[in-house]
């Protein structure tokens, strides 16, 4: 048997595998050059950027659950313009898609950033943060209100014609109407599951194990909620879907694919061993060989639901 | 340039109390890293605990060491604090674990040979980086402080007396050398370094230490690095989880992973 097709169409983009990198757990690409070759990738998307630089949260930032990661970075990003002149040369002669993630304080600063990665060349598509737990204004507020998600989608709409991906937090009653409206107000691709807000604290300094009390929590333990939520979502829009929640090996990743995701997104995995997004590419491949399908266009939401398990 | 290896366990064993002393067989990162660099090492095969957890190397024998037995290995000192390192102790001789290394900015050495002093200040197992830093500065004016809660807490003076005579104690409740901290200690005996040219202070332990110093004396009169520990997501700059805040201009929050984790001490600050 050939190769199985990896390709997959996320809007008018082809990516060479359904196998992304996600912001905030990549840092700019950089840094894991010496662990493989990034160009295998399906795309990558560097941390996120905001139109001035952010600081980040007061440490301690991180924080170890069973199975999972709390985090409160804060997004820390050196800012549009430093991030155009110091991080992006580095992407010149990267062979597989640049997709910038990007956020704002306020509906001005996010369609001010998206009007100026508009004109940056290289850059393949954006994926637009409604959904970060960890500042204080902008993210999550614009995340968990559908009607002022449609109206900030459909502002950034009209200054961009990259394709342009909506990031949904999952701290949501309802998000498969929270993805139908972003894709109302006229968004290519939905991205999920951000984050979910949770906390920690330690009873012996009855102190909270986060500078900032609160802080988001991925990895294995979100898995299965994940999952249901990219599922919901599969049933209530017909845009592409970028699965991701606590994606740690290529079986997790398939089962992304069949509730419907056309791609996945690596996240925490990275932090823990690098090479993660090469091993899941793998692992698919096989997959796909093993069960004699050609094109992993055929296993996008191929859930078989009508028999009993 | 760090890598992503497998090593094999030649021994993890208890030093005493809560202290073990782990060896691995790893030629390639055990010939390259340098004192004051780190190590990230899943524990487990399993999901728990989920990340690395990020070591200094109490000694890396390279391909060159003399003694020949353990050429290509590296050990690490480490004391038991959690889940992650209960999990540890119960790692055989044998058994294969993942690394990634060498990670981080390991210490500034004076150019050698050097009249400086170099002045070593360790608190509990903080002393862990410095070991290996003293092995290389063992023909210089070497001074080691070490402190610890009780006499428990003490780890391998055998070890820094191959390396100087000049070796000091301290312990909280006094049971073994000097009764105080470690700082205080270094503190008394500061007057020793004056006069020479500008003193080396290489010091590493719980934050709390690196704050005691910076505020009681003039950190100024000595080139004072500062081996920090904090929590880690990667250990290889890509999360920004592990952040201190520090006077740079543009970012202050820097990562002990990447910009560190040996920082000049004056660049500290401390809120």
């Amino acid at each position: 048997m050939r190769d199985p097709d990896l390709t997959v169409k996320i809007g008018k983009l082809i990516l060479k595998n359904p196998v992304i990198v996600s912001s905030g757990t990549f840092g700019f690409g950089q840094e894991f050059e010496d662990f493989f070759d990034l160009n295998q990738l399906g795309a990558l998307i560097p941390k996120g950027i905001s139109l001035t630089p952010m600081e980040g949260n007061p440490p301690p930032r991180i924080f170890e659950t069973e199975g999972g990661i709390l985090n409160s970075i804060g997004l820390q990003n050196p800012g549009f313009e430093a991030f155009i002149k110091n991080k992006l040369p580095y992407y010149k002669d990267l062979k597989t898609h640049l997709i910038i993630n990007f956020f704002g304080n306020t509906r001005k600063e996010y369609v001010e950033l998206a009007r100026r990665f508009d004109h940056v060349p290289g850059i393949s598509a954006l994926e637009m943060n409604i959904s970060c737990p960890n500042i204080k204004r902008g993210g999550i507020v614009f995340g968990t209100d559908p009607q002022m998600a449609y109206r900030l989608v459909q502002a950034v709409r009209k200054v961009t014609v990259l394709p342009l991906m909506v990031k949904l937090s999952p701290n949501v009653t309802d998000i498969g109407s929270m993805a139908t409206s972003v894709v109302e107000g006229g968004a290519d691709a939905v991205s999920l599951v951000n984050t979910f807000r949770a906390m920690a604290l330690n009873i012996h300094t009855r102190k909270p194990e986060l500078g900032n009390i609160i802080g988001g929590l991925s990895g294995p333990a979100i898995k299965p909620i994940a999952l249901r939520m990219v599922w919901e979502v599969s049933q209530a829009v017909h845009v592409p879907i970028i699965g991701m929640g606590g994606i740690m090996n290529a079986e997790d990743a398939i089962e992304f694919i069949l509730v419907g995701a056309s791609a996945v997104q690596i996240g925490t995995a990275n932090l823990i061993n690098p090479k993660t997004g090469i091993e899941v590419i793998e692992g698919i491949k096989k997959y796909l060989v093993q069960n004699r399908i050609n094109r992993i266009q055929n296993l996008i939401g191929n859930f078989q639901i009508n028999q009993a398990p | 340039m760090p890598f992503q290896t497998e090593g094999t366990v030649i021994k993890n064993e208890r030093i005493q109390s809560l202290y073990f002393l782990l060896g691995i067989d790893c030629p390639p990162i055990a010939n390259q890293i340098k004192p004051g660099q780190f190590v990230m090492l899943k524990v487990s095969d399993d999901r728990a605990p989920l990340l690395r957890r990020p070591f200094s190397v109490y000694q890396s024998c390279p391909d060159h060491y003399p003694e020949k037995t353990n050429r290509g290995c590296l050990f690490i000192l480490y004391k038991i604090v959690g889940k992650g390192t209960r999990k540890m102790t119960a790692l055989e001789k044998g058994q294969k674990v993942n690394l990634i290394g060498p990670l981080g900015n390991g210490f500034t050495l004076p150019p050698l040979p050097s009249s400086a002093s170099n002045i070593l200040v360790g608190g509990g197992v903080g002393i862990a980086s410095l070991h290996s830093l003293a092995e290389i500065l063992r023909d210089t004016n070497l001074f080691v402080f070490i402190g610890g809660r009780t006499r428990e807490d003490i780890l391998c003076v055998e070890d820094f007396k191959k390396c100087t005579s000049a070796i000091f104690i301290a312990t909280e409740d006094g049971s073994l050398g000097v009764k105080g901290t470690v700082v205080d200690l270094f503190l008394t005996q500061r007057r020793k370094f004056k006069g020479s040219s500008r003193p080396y202070l290489y010091t590493c332990g719980p934050m709390a230490m690196f704050q005691r110093l910076s505020k009681s004396f003039n950190a100024k009169k000595f080139i004072c690095q500062a081996s920090l520990e904090t929590r880690m997501g990667c250990g290889f700059g890509a999360c920004w989880g592990c952040v201190v805040k520090t006077n740079h201009p543009q970012t202050p929050y820097q990562r002990v992973c990447e910009e560190g984790p040996v920082f000049y001490l004056e660049n500290i600050l401390w809120e």
